[in-house]
């Protein structure tokens, strides 16, 4: 009998430390995860430590250098390679090919624990293809403003860069703070006529434009239209009678460029069309051309900034937009302010 | 012999009469679309304003719907002739100015300049290469039709590689730009009438109504290729010749149509067929006849795009199939025998 009660807690103690040993085991062994929501809404599960990134879009790829994780990427989108002079530690990366359709083999080929591309560009497919490999897709935009500072706090959180993260949004809700603060006894916004990068394309609910041009306190004038870039009339625009115009263009290497006579050339040829020196904005020359890289994207505060300080020049007295975009690309880009993103400029 | 004569002369008269009311129906669709717009300028100013006056009236009449109005008349006049002539000289009902590759090279040389074109829009660089690509596409295929013999299946089939050639090009410089040169390139697919002013008028004017003269000098020969080649070559028709310069003028008309505005589909091969229902197959009158009806359907969708969903603009793009295709199947519902 006594036997047997000595055997079963042997036996029974045994069983508990093979318990107790594979749990250890099983915690030594565990890696740390999240569940974050990204830019389409869905739940994914990242491992972390990421430590290498494949990065298809240059706004995301804008954040990460100002999350100081440049050193993370180990392949980009093959556009980046025009503007060499923006990317100086990125622009000898491996490239996978462009934003809307990389290369999966090359991707693989790299083996990244994470692959960050648009909500809606590549399409699904990316999902299927590189889940095999286990390389996680998270898509983020970073190019909707009202959604920005949330989707650079999941980055945040993903690089385990919350501390970066944290100084990035602050900055930025700072400025958008101070701004939204001036305007807030604003009564009569002047109503802004907004074209798209296509002659006669107009930028509706929806668009960037159009949200920017609300947060600088202007009055699109295509607010209530029902698609974001809807083609109108010159017309329209005439009827309208715009207090300002601001065109959008869009240049592979504004960053590097001296020059600010094609964007002149772009001002002179709209201040020409016919008939539109009837309207407001023309007969006052306040007709304004903007890059596509201050327009949408991480940027999108400088641009918001031209515009409130173009809307309203006296409440903007000091507000100083290139200043702003200096700070911005000195401090979170860690490259030189250069370039030429609007005109006219400020004197 | 009194009664055959009493009889060409009735249907004579039906193909006059059938040209007079496209007229009086295009007048009309013109006073409407000249009275249409965001502006309040209704029936009663635009119509002063057209004939006397200055100030801001006068300056939108004149100015931006007026070249508008007569770029539409144009843009259908120079397509739906386009498609008569390729029809009759490839003899294939499926022939259209955008047949022989020439929509999708024209696509080609406006994506290359837009892509290329420093990164904003010229609308200059644009139209000049889509332009030059045109003609390209219809030299390549006068090429090829020179050293292998201008039949009418050696030259649909060139074109239909041209076609795929071409379309395939475009598709590698969209996959090479950026969202906003994608953006840029989707709308010129789309055509659009917004952009027109006298200047650009002038130039489209030149390409589309030149070529008219020779044509209908050679409508008589285009009847003959209707019988065949051997029998119009019987005939006395230098099929080749012809079939040379119907391809070149009616390229010309086409690059004209098209290289301001943007590919404006269906136009072209729906005009064609639907006056050959009406007064049959003689090209002295299917050509002015063709043409008519192309600037009734141009003008007609550009004006109810601008006004379906003001102040948006549907683009003329889509709305020329929406007004084209029912009203071709009604006719084609209608009628009792094979035309073709």
């Amino acid at each position: 009998m006594k036997k047997y009660v000595i055997r079963t807690c042997a036996s029974t103690i045994l069983f508990c430390l093979l318990i107790l040993g594979e749990g250890l085991i099983a915690q030594a062994n565990r890696v740390e995860s999240i569940s974050i929501k990204d830019a389409t809404g869905r739940f994914v599960e990242v491992r972390l430590p990421v430590k290498k990134l494949v990065v298809l879009t240059s706004d995301a790829l804008e954040v990460i250098r100002a999350l100081k994780a440049e050193d993370l990427v180990v392949g980009v989108n093959t556009g980046i390679a025009k503007n060499p002079l923006f990317w100086p530690k990125l622009k000898n990366k491996p490239r996978v090919g462009s934003w809307r359709e990389p290369n999966y083999e090359l991707i693989v080929e790299l083996n990244p624990d994470i692959v960050i591309g648009y909500a809606r560009h590549p399409g699904q497919d990316m999902e299927k293809k590189l889940a095999p490999f286990d390389i996680t897709v998270i898509r983020l935009d970073f190019y909707k403003i009202r959604t920005l500072l949330k989707e650079v706090e999941i980055l945040g959180r993903i690089l385990n860069r919350e501390q970066e993260a944290k100084q990035l949004s602050t900055w930025y809700q700072k400025k958008l703070d101070f701004m939204q603060e001036r305007l807030r006894d604003i009564n009569n916004r002047p109503d802004v006529y907004i074209e798209s990068y296509s002659n006669y394309h107009t930028t509706g609910p929806g668009s960037g434009g159009h949200e920017i041009c609300d947060l600088a306190g202007g009055h699109n004038i295509a607010s209530n239209f029902s698609i974001p870039y809807p083609e109108i009339t010159p017309e329209w625009v005439l009827a309208k009678n715009p207090h300002v115009i601001i065109k959008a263009v869009s240049f592979s290497n504004c960053y590097a460029m001296i020059d600010s006579s094609p964007l002149k050339g772009v001002r002179n040829k709209i201040i020409a069309r016919p008939s539109w020196d009837n309207i407001r904005a023309v007969q006052e020359v306040k007709v304004y051309v903007m890059a596509s890289d201050i327009w949408t994207g991480p940027r999108a505060i400088i641009g918001i900034t031209y515009m409130a300080k173009w809307f309203y020049p006296n409440l903007f007295k000091d507000l100083d937009p290139k200043k702003l975009h200096r700070e911005y690309l000195v401090r979170f880009q860690g490259v030189n302010y250069q370039g030429v993103y609007v005109y006219p400029q400020f004197k | 012999m009194e009664d055959i004569y009493q009889r060409y002369k009735g249907f004579t008269g039906k193909k006059v009469s059938l040209m007079i009311f496209l007229l009086v129906i295009l007048f009309a669709v013109a006073l409407i679309a000249l009275s249409q717009g965001a502006a309040s300028v209704g029936f009663k100013d635009s119509f002063t304003a057209l004939f006397r006056g200055s100030g801001l009236a006068h300056a939108i009449v004149w100015k931006l719907r007026l070249p508008r109005i007569v770029m539409a008349i144009l843009v259908g006049w120079g397509l739906a002739l386009a498609g008569t002539v390729f029809q009759a000289i490839l003899r294939n009902p499926l022939a259209s100015p955008y047949t022989l590759g020439i929509a999708s090279s024209a696509g080609f040389g406006a994506v290359m300049a837009i892509v290329f074109g420093a990164g904003f829009s010229n609308e200059y660089l644009i139209a000049g290469n889509a332009f030059f690509f045109a003609l390209l596409s219809s030299f390549l295929i006068l090429g090829i039709a020179k050293l292998k013999g201008s039949t009418t299946e050696t030259m649909i089939l060139a074109g239909i590689a041209i076609m795929f050639l071409f379309s395939s090009l475009s598709s590698l410089f969209q996959y090479m730009g950026t969202m906003e040169e994608v953006h840029e390139i989707v709308f010129w697919f789309f055509g659009s009438l917004s952009k027109v002013g006298w200047k650009e008028l002038g130039i489209a004017s030149v390409m589309i109504l030149l070529p008219i003269p020779i044509l209908l000098k050679l409508s008589w020969d285009f009847n003959l290729l209707a019988a065949g080649d051997e029998s119009a070559l019987a005939l006395g028709v230098n099929v080749k010749r012809i079939r040379m310069i119907g391809v070149i003028l009616a390229s010309l008309i086409t690059a004209g149509s098209i290289c301001f505005t943007g590919v404006i589909g269906f136009i072209g091969l729906v005009s064609p067929h639907i006056t050959r229902m009406i007064i049959g197959g003689d090209h002295w009158f299917l050509l002015p006849a063709s043409a008519l009806v192309g600037t009734v359907l141009v003008l007609m969708a550009d004006t109810l795009g601008r006004i379906v969903w003001a102040p948006q603009v549907i683009p003329i793009g889509i709305v020329t199939s929406f007004i084209g295709v029912p009203f071709f199947f009604y006719l084609l519902m209608r009628r009792k025998r094979e035309y073709w």
